[in-house]
């Protein structure tokens, strides 16, 4: 039901990002800096973080279209020619050769009024762009890590509130530059004292992404008692974007899997897929989060369905993952071995092996759930022989236990060596209202999570879209998958905007009054 | 430098240890702890020389074998956890010891015995080697066998293996593991059989004479006919369940809260 509703919800978005990524193009990388600079200067001086929020949501692409010639004419263009920070800046750009500096010149007419010294935000936020470009070559490492160091120290030196989503960023840019030099474990120590320092300034979102890079390098290093403990230590800002919520959802299903609380790891999982960005934008993160959930899924003795194997972005990555459900679903042990073996190389570059070896159990329960289902009474040699079980002996004590735990209904008659299959109970007890009960908490939670992020979304939105009722928005979940940066034209509107936005922080306190969507409430569950 | 007096103790702990006195070895322990910690290296201070570190590491492997061989499991559980940050923040530094991996795999040992499977998982996931060859190590693969066939229920492959570990200190974990491995087929023969022979039960429980299962069985309370020879198990009957009304009350109250945020 839910599926054949989002999808036009879906197309729609596409649509609308494809025109929205058309306009910019005409935009050199020059100019889209200089624009940002100017909403970074606006940011500032309004106290608006979304301008900032919106300057951000462009670095990804910008990010592609760096070079030396593009970086050194945008500090060139945006500090006025004497400024400290400028040359200390340029000091890590390599020397312009003269031909290319005439051909800048030509093109670009250096401003002859003095410029005031831009806010510090934007020397932060130039930073981090040449970060990102000194990190494309290898060269530049060394370099990039120095920068890296600079910038931090800056940053913290200037301690201003404003600075906060760019500082985010450079965290992220800083613990990539440790990664590409190769000691991950080394840039801890620093993200450590950051969180404890963000934590206490009620910086959200420098807190949240510190606290991901910590549990990431703590995965990184398997290092998953720490990671366990700084979760129950820290309690991840509530405040911090979709994104950081989705990567935080996903490491805590890591390591939740990890200890074997497979039902609280596919919560976080499913948390993790919701909040992700859409899966064309992002599709490294939603292929990653799918493997982990499959492989979860069956932990806990389920069967993903078969659509999401045909999904664009999934079908090829999760192949591997297809033969093992598949061998998981026949109770089959020797195709479980086999497409192991096979896929050995990829499970562990994904870090699930160790979790699909736990899955041999299942595929043994799930043998025995299929005869025990389809034969009244089984001698035990068929047993072994059906299930590739080593020995009769083996056989006995895997139908006791699997009669213990559960899972069949039946009896072992020792002196004839065969196993009787009871008939199936009844769907009436307490069990089945427990059951029933949790499901219908699930479902619960999924709404209200639901309804926390599609009005996390309005708020960084501040849009002036759902004109006709907020609350058809907050209804559906699906709202919270527009793209962020769906709305740039409406700086004027800016001011309605948030009035109308006030109006609907209010009333989802309120919790919204009575009104006619009473029937469409069964489609929905 | 090590002060002289704490690498003399240790030169004897070694000869000591290898001689196999277990007494003396205690005893030279406590003094060598107190060395170790008067020259900053049992809790580790500044920047310690590494052949000092390859030192203290030693004492202290030799005084987690020691904790085993003398059974006492808390104080291979404080040795242990001592000896991981010589074996994860200092293994750049130092040479690898030959002993590591056996430790290792006692520790996972002593949480399957424990029953602690969460963190023999987190354990399993944070050794320092790929996965694929946590099998062909000797020392891991044997813990990780034991956890899959106690895990599917291949009892006789655990019985089996008790003689194939592969040091000698995985043995003293053995006695616990049986007892374990017991206690679980006996509640799966609890819900899988009507009733058993006599000797059939002890096959199946891996005793040798018919004595000890008797004793077993009146531990569990199980009703045994002796001229039959044969054991049966008390049916569990269809108990009446009472259904839970006040859970179920607040549950629907809880429901119709949040229909109502809802609509």
């Amino acid at each position: 039901m839910t599926d054949v509703e989002m999808k036009p919800a879906d197309e729609k978005r596409e649509e609308k990002k494809t025109e929205e990524e058309k306009k910019p193009i005409p935009l050199t990388p020059v100019a889209e800096i200089k624009a940002n600079a100017a909403l970074i200067e606006r940011a500032v001086a309004t106290f608006e973080p979304r301008f900032t929020h919106r300057v951000l949501r462009s670095l990804t692409h910008l990010r592609k279209r760096l070079d030396d010639t593009v970086l050194r004419d945008a500090i060139n263009e945006t500090y006025p020619s004497d400024s400290p920070s400028k040359k200390a800046m340029l000091s890590w750009l390599p020397e312009a050769t003269v031909e290319q500096s005439m051909d800048i010149d030509s093109t670009s007419q250096p401003p002859k009024q003095p410029q005031p010294e831009p806010v510090p935000e934007v020397e932060i936020y130039l930073r981090l762009l040449i970060l990102h470009h000194l990190l494309t070559s290898q060269a530049n490492y060394p370099k990039a890590m120095k920068l890296a160091h600079e910038t931090i120290d800056k940053m913290q030196s200037l301690n201003r509130r404003s600075m906060d989503p760019i500082a985010a960023k450079v965290w992220y840019a800083v613990e990539r530059t440790y990664e590409l030099v190769g000691d991950l474990a080394d840039a801890r120590p620093h993200f450590l004292a950051a969180q404890r320092t963000a934590a206490l300034r009620h910086d959200d979102e420098t807190e949240a992404s510190l606290i991901n890079r910590i549990l990431r390098s703590y995965l990184q290093y398997n290092l998953y008692d720490q990671a366990d403990k700084l979760i129950s230590k820290t309690s991840f800002p509530t405040a911090a974007g979709n994104p950081q919520h989705a990567r935080y959802h996903y490491y805590l299903g890591r390591i939740k899997a990890v200890q074997l609380n497979y039902t609280a790891a596919h919560t976080n999982l499913q948390q993790a897929i919701r909040r992700a960005p859409p899966a064309k934008t992002a599709p490294g993160f939603y292929q990653a989060v799918h493997k982990l959930t499959i492989v979860v899924e069956l932990l806990m003795g389920d069967i993903p369905e078969r659509s999401l194997f045909r999904h664009p972005v999934l079908e090829k990555a999760l192949a591997g993952y297809f033969e093992i459900v598949k061998a998981v679903r026949n109770g089959s042990l020797s195709q479980f071995q086999n497409t192991l073996s096979k896929y050995a190389a990829e499970f562990e570059a994904d870090k699930t092996y160790t979790l699909i070896v736990r899955l041999r159990q299942n595929v043994i329960k799930t043998g025995i759930r299929r005869l025990s289902l389809s034969y009244s009474r089984i001698s035990l040699r068929d047993i072994c022989l059906k299930l590739h079980l080593d020995s009769e002996e083996d056989a006995e004590y895997i139908v006791g236990k699997a009669i213990r735990d559960g899972v069949i209904d039946g009896r072992i008659v020792h002196e004839n060596g065969w196993m009787e299959c009871g008939s199936q109970k009844g769907g009436y007890g307490p069990e089945v209202s427990d059951v029933f009960a949790r499901r219908i908490a699930y479902c619960l939670e999924l709404h209200n999570q639901s309804v926390k992020m599609s009005c996390a979304c309005e708020m960084s939105r501040r849009a002036n879209t759902c004109r006709s009722s907020p609350r058809v928005t907050l209804r559906f979940f699906v709202a919270m998958r527009y793209p962020l940066n769906a709305h740039r034209k409406e700086l004027a509107a800016a001011e309605g905007a948030r009035e109308r936005e006030k109006e609907l922080a209010k009333e989802i306190q309120e919790g919204g009054d009575l009104d006619d969507e009473g029937p469409d409430l069964g489609e929905r569950f | 430098m090590a002060p002289p007096q704490l690498v003399q103790l240790y030169r004897e702990l070694q000869q000591v240890f290898t001689s196999g006195n277990l007494q003396q070895t205690g005893v030279l322990l406590t003094r060598l702890k107190i060395a170790l910690t008067q020259a900053g290296l049992l809790v580790l201070l500044g920047n310690p020389d590494p052949q000092d570190l390859v030192i203290a590491r030693d004492i202290l492997e030799v005084g987690a074998f020691w904790s085993i061989r003398t059974k006492d499991i808390p104080s291979f559980d404080r040795y242990f956890s001592q000896l991981q940050t010589f074996y994860n923040d200092f293994s750049s530094v130092l040479p690898p010891s030959p002993r590591e991996y056996p430790l290792r795999g006692l520790n996972l040992i002593r949480l399957l015995t424990q029953n602690r499977i969460a963190d023999f998982h987190t354990t399993l996931e944070s050794l320092p080697l790929r996965a694929d060859a946590l099998t062909g190590n000797p020392y891991i693969a044997h813990p990780i066998n034991l956890e899959q066939w106690l895990m599917e229920g291949s009892y006789s492959k655990v019985w089996n293996a008790r003689e194939e570990a592969p040091a000698e200190e995985y043995k003293f974990f053995v006695d616990s593991l049986m007892g374990t491995i017991r206690n679980e087929i006996a509640s799966c023969e609890e819900a899988a059989y009507d009733s058993l022979p006599l000797k059939d039960a002890a096959t199946l429980l891996f005793f040798k004479n018919q004595s000890e299962v008797l004793a077993f069985a009146r531990e569990r309370g199980w009703q045994v006919d002796l001229t039959a020879a044969k054991i049966t198990f008390a049916k569990k009957t269809e108990e009446k369940v009472e259904i839970q009304k006040e859970k179920l009350i607040l549950a629907d109250l809880h429901y119709a809260r949040e229909l109502e945020q809802i609509v």
